[in-house]
């Protein structure tokens, strides 16, 4: 993971420690994410560090954006967040079908 | 219809054990009396959060700290005294909730300031860090400086933070000896703590309040606060 990726160099504080992305870096990652989950749902995707290869294949330059954009740690755990996500909107969505039903 | 005398004008309407005056003084005083008991409830019902904290011996939440803020400047939990604080935990490295909660935070702030009385206790924002071998002040003021000018960023050892997270039972899992150019990521809390005048805890804002609705709970606890 993150073979080929330039990623900028984080800027340094005064006293010499690298800064965290600021709110244009941030919101550059989270659009990389999201252009890349595009192409996941596009080819039924939902757990790219599973189907990796596959994610790969499908969506070299999507995940090599994603890469370049935001830190490693940041695209592991939107890659789990993506999943997680999924889940709760799945149970979330069971939820409303048997409460309705409970209603009938 | 038409009276004779002014006298009896009045003593029409005044006769009756429900004359008009006292029928909507009767009903004034009835609604008056549904919304103080609203009033009453909710005020109570805040108490109760607040007290609840209270009681004897320490605090459940919050407790004395001493670190550094984003211009190197000590800042301890002294300096809280006599003021509401609104408490955050996070780190700047953060790559999704911190951020937001930030934009959501400086609202809340922005808002309670907009309304409160001037005899109100100041509110202060707090931002603490969880992840202070890259939280350095340097790193706090650039960081804290895009969401809003008031924010007071609080960093210090590992231990110190440990210790502060521990006091707001915050779950803390950083790592000790990390290097600061070091790619993690780490736990931490996704309340707001609102802490009274006397730095106890007052009650936990969570991420389902939007920053209108958190803005409304804070003042309600500030206009209760009598001191
Ligand atoms: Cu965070």
């Amino acid at each position: 993971m993150g073979a080929g990726a330039s990623k900028p160099a984080p800027k340094i504080s005064s006293d010499g420690t690298p800064i965290a992305p600021d709110r244009t870096q941030r919101s550059q990652c989270w659009e990389a994410r999201d252009i890349y989950y595009g192409c996941l749902d596009k080819h039924d995707i939902l757990d790219s560090i599973a189907e990796k290869d596959k994610a790969a294949r499908v969506c070299a330059a999507e995940g090599r954006a994603f890469e370049a954009n935001c830190a490693e740690s940041w695209v592991t755990y939107f890659k789990k967040r993506r999943i997680a996500e999924y889940k709760k909107n799945k149970t979330l969505e069971k939820l409303k079908v048997e409460g309705a039903q409970d209603l009938r | 219809m038409k009276y004779k005398t002014v006298q009896e004008q009045r003593s029409r309407y005044h006769s009756g054990p429900f004359s008009w005056k006292a029928g909507v003084l009767f009903l004034c005083s009835g609604i008056g009396l549904i919304y103080y008991f609203r009033y009453e409830k909710a005020r109570m019902e805040r108490k109760r959060i607040a007290e609840a904290t209270k009681g004897v011996g320490k605090p459940k939440v919050g407790g004395p700290f001493e670190l550094i803020d984003q211009h190197r400047k000590p800042f301890s939990s002294e300096d809280m005294k006599g003021k509401y604080a609104l408490v955050y935990f996070g780190f700047s490295h953060c790559p999704d909730i911190c951020p937001e909660e930030l934009d959501k935070m400086a609202r809340m702030i922005d808002l309670v300031r907009a309304s409160a009385p001037a005899s109100a206790p100041a509110l202060l924002p707090i931002f603490i860090t969880c992840d202070p071998a890259r939280d350095t002040p340097a790193v706090l003021a650039s960081y804290l400086s895009e969401f809003h000018p008031d924010f007071i960023g609080l960093t210090g050892t590992w231990e110190q933070i440990k210790q502060v997270c521990k006091k707001y039972r915050v779950y803390f899992s950083t790592p000790d000896g990390v290097k600061p150019g070091q790619d993690y990521l780490v736990d931490h809390s996704i309340y707001f703590y609102l802490m009274d005048p006397d730095g106890d805890f007052v009650e936990a804002i969570g991420r389902q309040h939007s920053p209108e609705q958190a803005a409304a709970i804070i003042k309600a606890h500030m206009g209760d606060w009598k001191k």
